[in-house]
């Protein structure tokens, strides 16, 4: 089998292929692109995944595009590390509505992203910001909520559920105050115990997003 | 029987089109598209409030893709699944998880154009920027249609599947923001998906209180 080609952007959604396949004792190459420096754009990027987006896996003689997609297909076609559930497994549902929830979550990261990170200081929006970090807070209450009965979002144990939402659990202290989600912080700490966790971090690279520890809308 | 809580031109309408074309028995529970979803009874099925939930065989699930992979597991025979092994499966999974990625770009456009009150709250350069990701969006979509050999007219090789439903409903939104013109291939598959009577029955009633009043939402000038 060729080698897997990971194409990253340090602590983006790619982070969550970089760790799977660390899970599994995977190796992969890592080409690594700047969403500002325009890399993503490159005629040949464009080739690869036309919607210029990372993360895209080349792996099994194709590409692959989207992160959830590609967690789900290598837990399919690498069932030996017990890392998904597979169609027919009584916690199917269960896994298939974190693996989604994660994105659901993700997007909500995203879109404060855009408004601190991206967009210049006097076009933001009080407002806004505020209802964009309470409905951040309120995804992170149903996360609270499932880790305050369990380790990890299914009864049985880790699997790529957690790896899809575990790397959202490092954004929110950016977002929202911490304080009222002990569980999850309690979660953070049980992920970053992990070696193929500290090995995908160990390569991942460094994050340019975030200049400060916690963007406060209450302070515009 | 199988239950679903729907709110009209939202990603529950994705769900309620597999369910359609599905032709299983199932019963529609409709919900306002506002604080409604937070009382604690929707809660209890949908912890963070979101439409669409889905009651099935005593389980309860929420996120509209899961449910459809869910479903598609559940009745193989009907096809519209590319379960693991297919040869289709890899691209299956793709495109079903990038129809959440083009919803991604509508929920923010949805708030800056309908749900924001105050125009001094709505900002030109998220409304341009958004819209510009979903033209990236639909040129994806076109390069996926149109092959060296033969154009497809589905997203799959194989032909009409989950994808297309759950892509197609998020084009369907996704035009009240960004014009497909330019991408022929896609207007065509767009046309080809929701002539199909599984499409016309997601959509709303007339009498239905909709999101989306304005077929178009341009973006502002700074």
């Amino acid at each position: 089998m060729s080698q897997i080609r990971l194409h990253h952007v340090p602590a983006s959604r790619s982070f969550r292929v970089l760790w799977l396949l660390a899970e599994m004792g995977t190796d992969c190459a890592i080409e690594t692109y700047d969403i500002a420096g325009g890399s993503l754009r490159s005629p040949e990027y464009l080739a690869l995944n036309p919607s210029g987006r990372v993360p895209a896996l080349e792996v099994d003689g194709r590409v692959l595009m989207e992160s959830g997609a590609i967690v789900e297909y290598l837990c399919e076609t690498r069932p030996e590390h017990g890392l998904g559930r597979l169609p027919g497994d009584p916690e199917r549902a269960d896994y298939l509505q974190w693996m989604h929830f994660a994105e659901t979550q993700a997007t909500l990261v995203q879109e404060l992203n855009l408004q601190w990170i991206f967009m210049p200081a006097e076009m933001r929006s009080k407002a806004v910001l505020q209802v964009q970090a309470r409905r951040l807070a309120a995804t992170a209450k149903v996360l609270e909520a499932a880790l305050s009965e369990r380790d990890w979002l299914l009864p049985s144990g880790f699997s790529a559920a957690d790896v899809m939402m575990g790397f959202n659990v490092f954004a929110l202290p950016y977002y929202i105050k911490m304080e009222k989600f002990p569980a999850i912080t309690a979660y953070r700490a049980r992920i970053e115990e992990r070696p193929a966790y500290q090995a995908a971090r160990a390569r991942d690279g460094q994050q340019k997003f975030y200049a400060q520890d916690y963007y406060d809308p209450e302070a515009l | 029987m199988i239950t679903l809580h729907h709110c009209v031109q939202s990603r529950s309408m994705r769900v309620l089109w597999l369910l359609n074309e599905l032709e299983v028995d199932f019963r529609v529970v409709p919900h306002a598209f506002d604080k409604s979803l937070r009382s604690p009874e929707y809660l209890s099925l949908s912890p963070a409030g979101r439409v669409p939930a889905l009651e099935i065989e005593g389980e309860r699930m929420f996120e509209s893709a899961a449910i459809m992979e869910f479903l598609c597991e559940k009745f193989p025979d009907i096809g519209y699944g590319r379960l693991p092994g297919d040869m289709d499966r890899m691209a299956w999974l793709v495109w079903l998880h990038f129809a959440e990625t083009i919803s991604q770009h509508c929920a923010p456009l949805t708030q800056q154009h309908i749900v924001i009150r105050d125009d001094a709250d709505r900002s030109p350069l998220v409304m341009r920027l958004e819209e510009a990701r979903l033209l990236k969006c639909y040129d994806a979509i076109e390069a996926r249609l149109s092959t060296p050999v033969e154009n497809r007219d589905y997203l799959l090789t194989s032909g009409f599947s989950a994808c297309d439903i759950a892509v197609g409903q998020a084009v369907y939104i996704a035009r009240h923001f960004a014009r497909t013109d330019g991408h022929p291939e896609l207007e065509k598959w767009y046309e080809r998906i929701t002539d199909r009577d599984g499409f016309r029955a997601s959509l709303p009633d007339p009498e239905s209180a909709l999101i989306y009043t304005q077929d178009f939402y341009p973006p502002w000038d700074s």
